[in-house]
Order: C-alpha cells, then sequence, then structure tokens
C-alpha cells in the first residue's frame, strides 16, 4: 500500500461562514488530483489545511496512515507552488532551489548535484545565477516548481499555478507539469477554476461549489455524465431548459422533448442540459425525416464564432439562445452563415435531466 | 508501543509548540520591554501627582491651578501651539499644493531642501532666529538699530513653525498627491473658475490631510522643549516649566502634575492625527494621474516664488548658524576663526573614544581637543549608532510580530508600539528619573538608560514604518520558506530580514537622526560623566557662549549630513524618504 492522503469529514469554519463542509477524499501515492471550482467555492481553503497554512475546524487529514492536522507546514514535507510564484527575490535561481535542501541539512555536494539535476528537468542550466526578476513569468513558475520538488516531497500542491501567466505559456506549462508528474510519479494535487486546465492535466478531478465536492471522477466521466446542472455548467458548455417532466416527455412550456432518461414521478420540476456538440444542425433538404420529430426545432443563426477546430454557432429559437458547436470540416462542407433558417436536433439520448430542487451530492 | 511509534506520537506536539514559542516568547520579551520602559515611568508620573504619602490628593493640582504664574504655561503653551498650527498648516498646505497641482521648476529641490529641519535639533530654529533678531541680531542692532528682539512668543512661534514645517507638508503632500486631480479638471470643464474649484473640490477632498496635519503640528510644539528653552526668555510653556519645576525648585511633584497636565493635549492632538492620517490614507487610490495641464504663467511663478521664500528661510537658518560658528564676533567682527570649535572644558568623559583619539592624534592642542573637549561629541555618537542599530532592529521585530505572526494581544503590542509618539520628551525623561533612579537599578546613571530611553521615544516611527514595509512582501514567500522546511527564525533571517534591508537602513537612519539631535527627554538622564552634544548646545547657549553654541550644532548637523550621504549611496535612496518625524 502507497502513501495514502486523505481527507475525513474535513470542515473549515470562518466565524459563522462555512467555507469548507465536511468533504471526503482518499488519494492514491502517485496520482493526479485537481480541485475545480469558481473562485470562493473554498478549494484552496481545502488544499491550504492539507498544507497545515489552514487550521482544521473540524475532520482529519489523515497522510501515511496518520492524522496530521496539529503537524506544523515545515514537518509535512509536502511541496507548495504558489499562484504568485513566491521565489525569493533576493537569491539567484540555484539558491531558490538550494534552500529547502539546505534547511534540511542536505551535505553540499549533494545539494549541488540535486540543484544541476532539478535545473536540467526544466531545462534552465544558464539561468543558475540570474535573479527571480530577471526571469519571464513562466521561467520563474518552473523553477518554483523545481524548488518545490528538489527535497523530493511527498505531495506536491500547486495553488493556481499557472493563473498569472499568458494563455500560451499557460498551455505549454501545463504540458511541462504533467510530464513532470508523470515522470517522478508524485502525488500532486492542483488546484484551479479553469475546467479546460483541470480536464487536460488530472488523472482524477474534484469539482467543488459552496464548500463541498460536487462531484469527482475522470476527467471524461465529469464531462460526460455531469452529475448537476451546476456541474454541467461549469465544466464545458451547457444548453439549459426548464421543464416539466412526466415519462419521457419533458415539457418546457413552448415545445416538448422527448428524452431518455425517462422520470416515475409525474409533472416534476425538471432542468435539461445538452452539451453544444451534441445538438445537430440541418439545413432544409437534410435527410431528417427519420428523427423523433418533437425535438425537431427550426431556428436561425444570428452568430457564428470560429474558434479553431470547431465553430459555434448561436441560434435564435423563438427568442431563446441555443449554441451549437459542429467541426470545422463539417462547416466548411455545410456552407452555414449568419441569417440562415435552419433545423436544431436535440437527440433524446443527449439530454441530461436533472432535478431543480434537491441538489446532488 | 516501540520507540518509532512514540516519537510519532509525540513529535506534533513538540513542533507545533516549538513554532508558536518562538513567536510568543518574542512577542512577550517586546511587551514587558515597553511595559517596564514605557507605562511603568508614565504610572509613576501620574502616582506622584496624584499621591501624597499615599493618599490620594488633588492638592498638586491646586496649587498649579491656583498660582498664576505657574498656570500661565498653560495658557502659553495652548497660544504658541495654536497660532504654529495655524501659520504652519496654511504655510504648509500651498508649499504641498505648488508640489502637486502646479507645474513650477524646481519641485525637487524645494522637496529636498523643505526637509532640511528633520536634521538638526529642534534648537537650531532658535539659534539662528536669536542671531539674525535678538539682542544683538544681525537684523534688529546691526542693521535697524531697533530695541526690538524676537525674544519670548513671537521667537518660540517662529522657531516651532520652521521646524514643524516638513513634518506638516509631508501629510499634506500625500494628500494631496493622492487626490484624484481629475476631479479638479472635471469641476473646470464643467464651468468652474478655478478659485471656486479650489474651495468647493480641492480644499473639502483634502479635509483630512488638512485636519491631520495641524494636530500633527500642535502636538509637536506643544511637547517641544529646544526652542522655548533658549528663546523663550521668561515666557514659560508647559515643557519648560516642567524642567524649572524639577531643576531650579527640585519639585518632582509639581514636574509630575505638569507632565499630566501636558499629556492630555498632547496625546489627543496625537490620537486626532493617527485617526485621520488613516482615514486620509484610506482614500489614496493606486489610479495612475493624468498629466498636469501646464500651469498659468502667474500661478506658475507665483509658487514657485512662494516655496522659494520659504525654502530660503529654511536655508537661512543652517546658514546663520554655520557662520556664526565660524566669525569672531558676531554681528560685530565677521573674520572667520575656528576658535569657537575648541569648546570650552565641557565635563564629561567617553574612555573609550579618548583612548582611541590619543592614540593617533599626537600634537597638542589638538589632541586635547577632539579626545577630551569632543568628549559630549563622541558620547553622542557612539548612543546614536547603537540605537541607530538596535531601535531599527527591535522595531523591525516588533513590527514582523504585529503585521505577520499576530499572536493574540497583537493589539496591545501595537498600542504600546504606537504610545511612545503620544508622549512629550520630557515627560519621558521625568518618568524615567522617577521609575529607575534608584540604587538597585544599576543602569541608571549610565548611557544604557539613554540608549533605552531614546528608542523607546522613536519606537512609534520605527514599527509603523516596519509594518508598511512587511505589508509589502507576498504572503506566500513565507509560506513558501516554512513549506520548504525553514522554521521561524530562518524564514526570519534568511528571507524576510533580506527583504527588508532597505526599510531597515532607513529606519536606522531615522533613530541615529534621533539619538544625534534629541534634548527633550534625555535632559533629565546626562550627568557629569555623560554628556551629549544636543544637550551641550543647550548648556553652552544659556552659559553665553553662543558662539560656540553654534558651532556645536554645526558639528551635530554635519554628523547627520554624513551619516545620510552614505546611506544615499549604500540604499540609492535618501535616507529621508517617508520620514516625517515626530516628537
Amino acid at each position: 500500500m502507497g502513501r495514502n492522503l486523505g481527507l475525513e469529514n474535513l470542515t473549515k469554519r470562518f466565524g459563522t461562514l462555512t467555507a469548507v463542509d465536511h468533504v471526503n477524499l482518499e488519494v492514491e501515492e502517485g496520482e493526479f488530483i485537481c480541485f475545480l471550482g469558481p473562485s470562493g467555492c473554498g478549494k484552496t481553503t481545502v488544499l491550504r489545511m492539507i498544507t497545515g497554512f489552514e487550521t482544521v475546524t473540524e475532520g482529519k487529514v489523515i497522510f501515511d496512515g496518520r492524522v496530521i492536522n496539529d503537524l506544523i507546514p515545515q514537518k509535512r514535507e509536502f511541496g507548495i507552488v504558489f499562484q504568485s510564484y513566491a521565489l525569493f527575490p533576493n537569491m539567484t535561481v540555484e539558491e531558490n532551489i538550494a534552500f529547502g535542501l539546505k534547511m534540511r541539512k542536505m551535505p553540499k555536494k549533494a545539494i549541488a548535484e540535486r540543484v544541476d539535476q532539478m535545473l536540467d528537468l526544466i531545462g534552465l542550466r544558464d539561468w543558475r545565477n540570474l535573479y527571480p526578476a530577471q526571469l519571464s513569468g513562466g521561467q520563474q513558475q518552473r523553477v518554483a516548481l523545481v524548488r518545490a520538488l528538489a527535497a523530493d516531497p511527498k505531495v506536491l500542491l500547486l495553488d493556481e499555478p499557472l493563473s498569472a501567466l499568458d494563455a500560451k505559456i499557460r498551455v505549454r506549462l501545463r504540458a511541462e507539469i504533467k510530464r513532470l508528474q508523470q515522470e517522478l510519479r508524485k502525488t500532486m494535487i492542483y488546484v484551479t477554476h479553469d475546467q479546460e486546465e483541470a480536464l487536460s492535466i488530472a488523472d482524477r478531478v474534484v469539482v467543488m461549489e459552496e464548500g463541498r465536492f460536487r462531484q469527482m471522477g475522470r476527467p471524461i466521466d465529469i464531462y460526460r455524465c455531469p452529475a448537476s446542472s451546476f456541474v454541467a455548467d461549469f465544466v464545458g458548455t451547457s444548453n439549459f431548459f426548464k421543464g416539466r417532466q412526466t415519462g419521457d416527455r419533458v415539457s418546457t412550456g413552448k415545445r416538448e422533448f422527448k428524452v431518455s432518461q425517462k422520470s416515475t414521478l409525474s409533472n416534476e420540476e425538471v432542468v435539461l442540459a445538452i452539451r453544444p456538440e451534441r445538438i445537430e444542425v440541418f439545413k432544409d433538404g437534410d435527410p431528417y425525416r427519420h428523427l423523433e420529430p418533437s425535438n425537431l426545432i427550426p431556428g436561425r443563426i444570428d452568430v457564428v464564432t470560429f474558434l479553431g477546430a470547431a465553430v459555434r454557432l448561436v441560434i435564435n429559437v423563438d427568442g431563446e439562445e441555443v449554441i451549437s458547436d459542429v467541426i470545422e470540416k463539417e462547416f466548411e462542407q455545410r456552407q452555414f452563415k449568419q441569417g440562415d433558417e435552419i433545423l436544431l436536433y436535440f437527440p433524446p439520448e443527449a439530454f441530461l435531466v436533472y432535478p431543480t430542487k434537491v441538489s446532488v451530492e | 508501543m516501540n520507540r518509532a511509534e512514540l516519537s510519532r506520537a509525540f513529535t506534533p506536539l513538540l513542533t507545533i509548540n516549538t513554532d508558536k514559542a518562538v513567536t510568543w516568547v518574542t512577542a512577550a520579551l517586546l511587551l514587558s520591554v515597553l511595559i517596564f520602559f514605557l507605562l511603568y515611568p508614565l504610572v509613576d508620573i501620574c502616582r506622584l501627582s496624584f499621591l501624597k504619602e499615599g493618599v490620594f490628593t488633588l492638592k498638586n493640582y491646586i496649587t498649579y491651578f491656583s498660582n498664576p504664574r505657574i498656570f500661565r504655561s498653560l495658557t502659553n503653551s495652548l497660544y504658541v501651539s495654536i497660532v504654529t498650527m495655524v501659520i504652519t498648516t496654511v504655510l504648509a498646505f500651498f508649499f504641498a499644493y505648488g508640489l502637486t497641482r502646479t507645474t513650477m521648476p524646481g519641485k525637487g529641490v524645494f522637496y529636498t531642501i523643505s526637509t532640511f529641519p528633520l536634521i538638526a535639533p529642534t534648537i537650531i530654529q532658535a539659534l539662528a532666529l536669536i542671531l539674525l533678531f535678538g539682542r544683538n541680531g544681525l537684523v534688529t542692532r546691526y542693521l535697524l538699530g531697533t530695541d526690538w528682539n524676537i525674544y519670548g512668543a513671537t521667537g518660540i512661534i517662529a522657531g516651532e513653525c520652521l521646524y514643524c514645517f516638513p513634518n506638516a507638508l509631508f501629510i499634506l503632500y500625500i494628500t494631496l498627491s493622492a487626490v484624484d486631480t481629475r476631479l479638479d479638471e472635471a469641476a473646470q470643464s464643467l464651468g468652474a473658475s478655478s478659485l471656486k474649484t479650489f474651495y468647493k473640490v480641492t480644499l473639502p477632498s483634502a479635509k483630512y490631510g488638512i485636519a491631520s496635519a495641524a494636530a500633527l503640528v500642535f502636538n509637536l510644539t506643544i511637547t517641544d522643549f529646544g526652542i522655548p528653552v533658549v528663546i523663550g526668555g521668561g515666557y514659560s510653556v508647559l515643557a519648560t516649566e516642567i524642567v524649572s519645576q524639577v531643576f531650579g525648585m527640585q519639585r518632582f511633584d509639581l514636574g509630575a502634575t505638569i507632565s499630566v497636565i501636558l499629556l492630555i493635549p498632547s496625546i489627543g492632538a496625537f490620537m486626532i492625527n493617527y485617526y485621520l492620517t488613516k482615514r486620509s490614507y484610506a482614500l489614496i487610490s493606486g489610479q495612475a494621474r493624468p498629466f498636469l495641464q501646464p500651469s498659468r504663467p502667474f500661478k506658475k511663478w507665483g509658487f514657485t516664488l512662494y516655496c522659494g521664500v520659504i525654502c530660503a528661510s529654511i536655508l537661512l537658518v543652517f546658514a546663520t548658524v554655520f557662520l556664526g560658528s565660524f566669525v569672531k564676533t558676531w554681528p560685530y567682527d565677521f573674520s572667520l576663526t575656528l576658535k569657537h570649535f575648541d569648546f570650552p572644558s565641557l565635563g564629561g568623559r567617553a574612555p573609550l573614544w579618548t583612548t582611541f583619539w590619543t592614540s593617533i592624534i599626537k600634537e597638542e592642542p589638538l589632541r586635547s581637543m577632539i579626545a577630551f573637549k569632543y568628549a559630549p561629541i563622541w558620547t553622542s555618537l557612539l548612543v546614536a549608532i547603537v540605537v541607530a542599530v538596535v531601535g531599527a532592529s527591535i522595531t523591525l521585530l516588533a513590527g514582523y510580530v504585529i503585521e505577520k505572526k499576530k499572536p493574540k494581544g497583537e493589539q496591545v503590542l501595537y498600542t504600546l508600539s504606537v504610545l511612545p509618539a503620544a508622549i512629550p520628551g520630557v515627560v519621558m525623561g521625568l518618568g524615567y528619573v522617577l521609575a529607575f533612579n534608584k540604587p538597585y537599578f544599576y543602569i541608571y546613571g549610565t548611557i544604557w538608560i539613554i540608549i533605552i530611553n531614546i528608542i523607546i521615544c522613536n519606537f512609534t516611527l520605527g514599527v509603523l514604518s516596519s509594518i508598511a514595509n512587511l505589508k509589502q512582501i507576498d504572503k506566500s514567500i513565507e509560506e513558501a520558506a516554512v513549506s520548504l522546511g525553514a522554521g521561524p527564525v530562518s524564514t526570519f533571517t534568511r528571507v524576510v530580514f533580506p527583504l527588508s534591508r532597505v526599510a531597515f537602513l532607513s529606519t536606522a537612519t531615522f533613530f541615529f537622526m534621533r539619538a544625534m539631535t534629541t534634548i527633550s527627554a534625555v535632559i533629565f538622564l546626562i550627568s557629569a560623566e555623560i554628556k551629549l552634544a544636543a544637550i551641550e548646545i543647550i548648556f553652552l547657549d544659556v552659559d553665553g557662549r553662543t558662539a560656540s553654541a553654534n558651532a556645536m550644532c554645526t558639528v551635530v548637523v554635519l554628523i547627520v549630513i554624513g551619516v545620510l550621504v552614505v546611506m544615499r549611496f549604500t540604499t540609492g535612496k535618501s535616507g529621508l524618504t517617508g520620514m516625517g518625524s515626530s516628537n
């Protein structure tokens, strides 16, 4: 059995405000976990309780079989990477990386070797004598990353490490972190509010809202089967319709959709969610006669936005906005343009149905 | 349970305690230093003023208020302070306005010159005014041939205005730079005239700054001792009355009573200043302001002339005292001489320095002059160096504990740290005599009590500037150090301290300046053996050796300027940046 990190009913209250509310998690050694949630959802507070910078109000942080709630941060031997890099401005790159090793009383020679090894890891050997202020943001964060890794921490905790960087560098560094994690098989816990980042980097994603874990699982499962309308909205893009469900029919007032998920209740208030890429778009003359007629709705293309591999169409359906993504190749062939009158098809199996009232744990 | 398990079970307990313990012990030490060297002397003063043979009595207060000659010191103090407050605030406001709202030339030079009064003992103002307008004043006697002279309230007010000017200017300058000039422009674009804009927009938006500057000037004036003692003549104010009751009449109880009376307006003014400064700074926005519109020629040159006249007056003070220390007989014989620098034997010893100087200087009379007669200067220098290093370190530490560690009772530590600026120096000095002049308190009568006194009296500014500096260090930087395994001590010495180096040096410079120039508190603590340069200026002047007093003042100013120049080169910043002085 590896050295697992566990959270048991972990709770943090600031006065009357509950920032983290009885959360539970088991992290395997070598696993890459991402906490994803909007700002103020408590994800950073969970991370800070794991690091020891925030006290625990209730519950336990467990590492390697023992409760570490009261262990001071420097004894936890967890590496931390901060959003603001937090490099020591009065020390060179080399001194920054060596700091933790010196503090842990490693012999001088071993420190020098380890620093070289770390610099090679990020390809910054030539920069060893520069000060942080002489490096770009991306370079600084790479130094911060290996500084945290140098002392071979048991767990690496990353608090929005890429949020302060430009989009392009963010993507490159993301790949680098993933590569390092796979090479070193290091347990990493990564906090971000960027769903694309979380989905692309983690083995497992924990979606947080209002201090609770709303869903955890592999990125693809979270994307395909969001456990609640919140997750469906926060992770990726979804179209939502409010309505009332009876059996396999959902009435939204103006129209009635057929859905695959049947309900045993009658006239239950629900929210329907559907991903933009699951909606099909037809022009007059296309072969759509065999499809479920109640799920075919006419509309007009209002806005065409080029996203790169896909093209996003904003479609006006009786004054409501519906978003549909078509892949670029198809867009080219079908020659959609603004103002086109089209038919939208919502496949019954593509609808996710959520009850309005109860929130899903 | 085997040993490994046992140690595992106990480590969390042990480690968390040592970490907290370091903070706790530091906070407790700082707190006890402040309680013992700040609160205890104050309590002793109150005790003496209210108790007679262990019984509570208001007898001292009745004596004070029923004796018109002594009672006058209160009304005199209030009169002088209020007039100074009004004049200085108005003068400084328009000076600050010129610096921030006009496109007049030479702003940098004006600003630098305006800070000069901070580098000299307050008495320099009085010395210069006497040389120019005294009984044998250059202007009064020599040029005008009149019998009028400046001694008394007029002299005190003129001197205090010059001394308080940079303190008020500092607050008003920040206030006016912070208020958005676009408001002015908006008002003008809506058709308001310049004058109307000034009254309706500029003035109201700076009201907190103006009131806080006024309160500071009031506090500085009512607590000052150096200027009134030299130029006051028979005009007694509270601060001089305390000293004369204690030294002249040996009436410690009356001295203590007057001290308590003086504490009320000075603490009041300080609290107003403190509260309003916070409010005023809260209005500061980080927004970049657009370029100033070029001022109309009348406004531009009007302000240049105005600021020029004020700077010329400040320079005139320094020039007069410098000149006064180099000429044979002011104002009759202006031939140059160095004889005033060969001070009359002042007494006082500085054994270490004497040994040092006698070993390197062989020829007389230079040898005895430097090695023996300059003893007060060397003592002052030693005191100033120790005060600078210890004062800057202890206030940095206090700031660190207050700002970053926030232990329980941090509010108490903060309040006590800020309190010294409210306490008049004379009161602190008397408090030290009452509290520590006891046989078993063996550092009394040594330079150590002087060093402690100066550090405590100037604690406020050190702590406030240390807190301001520490606020700028990102919290994550410390957390990074901790997560990499650094304990509280390593975090402080390896990360926090190196990042505070510039702030530390500038606080050290401030402490050095204060130690070289302070008079009011330490006048109670010097002895026949231990004398200080700044105090000797007063004694020389009282002895009628005005030229030597000027020379001593010149030496003190030159030493301070020397240190400022060195600091400027080591930090690349002027040591005066951000240093509004307190009493």
